[in-house]
């Protein structure tokens, strides 16, 4: 292990991670959250410190038995601690990379990342709500540790959703955060009790009812969202029919990454459940399940739509969305106006309701 | 000196005499016309559009010069490209002739993409050892002068360039064009040779009984006459006119607004001529009645009364008003059709409806524009008639004419004609 912490106290202070220059983390340490959840706390080798705004992520290169992988993994921990960074990950059966990481990344291996990166950052206001599901909790975390650092008066509602008590990720901290921060409320919202019978609290999806319940003033709340696409899709509906404008909720716009192996159920049964997907120039509907892109649920159906790269670079697959939303993730295919126009890339898109393609 | 080459075409410029239109077979022939392509529209330069053709990142238009078709865009810093329409695995065209807007420029064939700076980004199915290096899209040689984009696609661009550069980027400076927007486009074809139409807009001896509407607010005097065929009259005014202009265009230098007449018209490769001209009448713009057809001015311009700025090209000719821009690029077709593309700009953030009328602000080239696609057509059919034979242009309102010609000649010998 070559990590030199810096003495705080001695010597001028170390140089800034800069993205342009720095690639190199080391791992320093591996702290179990909960029974599939870790950890990862990262320093730079050089000892520099790290300039990050609560809520932004670190693109991971993996290189995993020869292939090259990255993902992206919102920062979890305090930007006020700037001498290393966590990641917290939770381990998904099959997930390549999660696995990897949790069976292979302990103190003293170097990897490889870029960062920070995003735009997921708390904008100027006084009252929030910091809502999660499952592992998306990550960037809200950060904005709470932060909170907790600089004692900043702001108003949260900290609402996290998961798929068991044993499945709340931070709990015991939160709950001590809470007890410190006068102006934090916590809100666990377990999906079942499972485990823990004598859970206090309600269980089940996050619904209209529940937000309404908990956070009475929701619509002067800015909502910082992060969970995985259904789960934000439930989330986007239900604070709009709340009075949340949608200038004031804003939701982490990448799940390719931290999120993608992350098969959180959500609320609403219709979000979880698949959607109806037709084409209209073909007379064909078929079934999508909110986690499958359009394309990829296409081809096996028989139906078709040009298309190539299968990643939101090409834009071959271009089709025109008559009805209906979708989660895209594109890689610069499409133009914002084709969005505005009505375009989406079916290959990287996933339903977050019913559809009417005009293919 | 021992005569080592000598083209089909030789004969035909050596036939050509001073001050006399050109021979018949340079106005007809294909092997003429193709040696024209060849010389004037890719070894020099010539002006394909307009920055503003392009407003947003993504914005495309697509350019055919003879074979070459080319590729006008904004890129996602906002930049100005031009690349090659041909696609560097089987040479498939990538787009379309036209406008339209892109993301990555995305070859329909094997989907080949490109980012739009022209690097090859994504190229399936070609092996992890695909070298995508070196398989960019060719960039095309193009300056943007004042935001009238210029090209040239030989390897050995004219340096003189460089004249109409210095020339033109300050007086264009205060119309803005390169933020300017295309508030109309016109396609005429014109059933002639692209020579018969350049000659055609170099001389106003037909504009009084051909050109009406032009007439409101252009000045025929400033394209010659023959003193001795004017009444007293008209003499008189002629003389008071060309007073006029001297005392104007002394008063507009002195403002700091280049006014004067600049014109390499006959030497070296780049041709071009600019003047502040005087608009007659109301004095501010063509228009039908002479004024100025948007209330938002171009650019920075502050007060309607500058006249209009002129500029012709071999390939273009453009007029700079203080409300509005008419341009036009010529783009050659075939030996006896020609490309007439026209476009008026106002100030970007001028209305329609609102800032400016558009009726108001076409009709006059559009009339105008029309009447020269008649008048060209009629001279093209009466030069392919055996009857044909050169003649004189007249001394007094055609001598840019005989320094088209005269200019024309030279360059074909110049590249080895």
């Amino acid at each position: 292990m070559d990590f030199k912490p810096q003495a705080s106290t001695a010597g001028p202070s170390p140089a800034d991670w800069n993205p342009d220059a720095d690639d190199t983390l080391i791992c320093v340490d591996v702290h179990q959250e909960t029974h599939d959840v870790k950890t990862f706390t990262f320093a730079s080798p050089d000892g520099r410190q790290f300039g990050f705004l609560a809520g932004q992520y670190f693109l991971f290169d993996l290189e995993l038995g020869g292939d090259a992988e990255s993902r992206c993994y919102s920062v979890s921990s305090s930007p006020c601690r700037k001498n290393a960074i966590s990641i917290t990950v939770k381990r998904v059966p099959g997930g390549k990379v999660s696995n990897w990481l949790h069976d292979n990344l302990s103190p003293g291996v170097h990897v490889r990342a870029n960062g920070p990166l995003g735009r997921f950052v708390r904008p100027s206001g006084r009252k929030f709500l910091f809502l999660s599901g499952g592992s998306g909790i990550t960037p809200v975390m950060s904005m709470v540790r932060e909170l907790a650092d600089t004692s900043e008066p702001a108003d949260a509602v900290f609402m996290h959703a998961g798929r068991t008590p044993k499945d709340l990720i931070f709990r015991e901290e939160l709950a001590y955060l809470a007890n410190k921060l006068k102006a934090l409320r916590l809100h666990f919202l377990p999906e079942e009790v499972a485990g823990e019978r004598n859970w206090p609290g309600l269980s089940g999806r996050i619904s209209r009812e529940f937000l309404g319940l908990a956070v009475p003033d929701l619509a002067e709340r800015i909502v910082m969202c992060c969970g995985p696409a259904p789960f934000m899709a439930a989330a986007r509906r239900n604070t709009a029919e709340l009075g949340v404008p949608s200038s004031n909720y804003i939701e982490e716009s990448f799940d390719a990454a931290a999120l993608e192996e992350d098969v959180l159920p959500v609320s609403d049964p219709v979000e979880s459940a698949t959607f109806k997907v037709e084409f209209s120039k073909q007379s064909r509907t078929i079934d999508v399940s909110g986690e499958q892109t359009v394309l990829s649920c296409a081809k096996k159906s028989g139906v078709r739509i040009p298309s190539s790269c299968a990643n939101g670079l090409c834009g071959t697959c271009k089709s025109k969305l008559v009805s209906g939303t979708v989660d895209m993730k594109h890689s610069g295919g499409i133009r914002q106006r084709e969005i505005d126009a009505g375009f989406f890339l079916p290959c990287c898109s996933k339903p977050l309701s019913d559809l009417v393609i005009d293919r | 000196m021992l005569q080592t080459f000598s083209s089909s075409i030789s004969p035909l410029l050596d036939a050509r005499a001073d001050g006399h239109s050109l021979p018949q077979g340079l106005y007809t022939r294909t092997d003429v016309f193709e040696a024209d392509v060849e010389v004037f529209f890719r070894r020099h330069w010539i002006c394909i559009g307009l920055e503003c053709d392009v407003p947003e990142p993504g914005d495309a238009s697509v350019i055919e010069i003879g074979n070459s078709s080319l590729i006008l865009l904004r890129d996602d810093d906002e930049q100005i490209r031009v690349v090659h329409n041909v696609c560097r695995h089987r040479g498939s065209r990538l787009l379309d002739p036209g406008t339209t807007v892109v993301s990555k420029l995305v070859c329909p064939y094997h989907q080949w993409t490109y980012e739009l700076s022209g690097e090859l980004s994504y190229a399936p199915h070609m092996g992890i050892d695909f070298d995508k290096s070196c398989k960019n899209l060719k960039p095309v040689n193009f300056k943007s002068i004042g935001g009238l984009i210029y090209v040239c696609l030989s390897d050995n661009p004219p340096e003189d360039i460089a004249r109409l550069e210095q020339v033109m980027a300050e007086r264009l400076a205060p119309y803005d064009i390169r933020n300017a927007k295309v508030a109309f486009q016109s396609d005429v074809i014109e059933k002639g040779n692209w020579k018969l139409t350049i000659e055609n807009n170099r001389e106003c001896y037909h504009c009084s009984a051909n050109h009406p509407e032009l007439c409101v607010s252009f000045v025929d005097l400033d394209f010659g006459f023959d003193p001795t065929s004017l009444s007293p009259e008209d003499r008189k005014e002629a003389e008071q006119h060309h007073a006029l202009y001297a005392e104007r265009t002394k008063t507009w230098e002195a403002e700091g607004h280049p006014s004067s007449a600049v014109e390499p018209v006959i030497d070296g490769a780049t041709n071009f001529r600019s003047q502040r001209l005087i608009i007659a009448g109301a004095g501010e713009s063509q228009t039908p009645d002479a004024t100025a057809a948007s209330a938002k001015l171009l650019g920075s311009m502050k007060r309607k009364d500058l006249g209009d700025m002129h500029l012709w090209g071999h390939n273009s000719w453009n007029h700079f008003m203080g409300d509005h821009a008419v341009t036009a690029i010529v783009i050659p077709l075939s030996a006896d059709r020609t490309l007439v593309r026209t476009k008026w700009l106002v100030h970007k953030d001028a209305v329609e409806g609102v800032d400016y009328d558009l009726d108001k602000l076409t009709s006059v080239w559009l009339a105008t524009t029309d009447q020269d696609a008649e008048l060209v057509a009629r001279s093209h059919a009466g030069i392919e008639d055996p009857a044909y034979e050169p003649s004189a242009y007249s001394r007094f309102t055609e001598g840019h004419l005989d320094q088209f010609a005269t200019w024309y000649i030279n360059r074909m010998r110049a590249h080895g004609l």
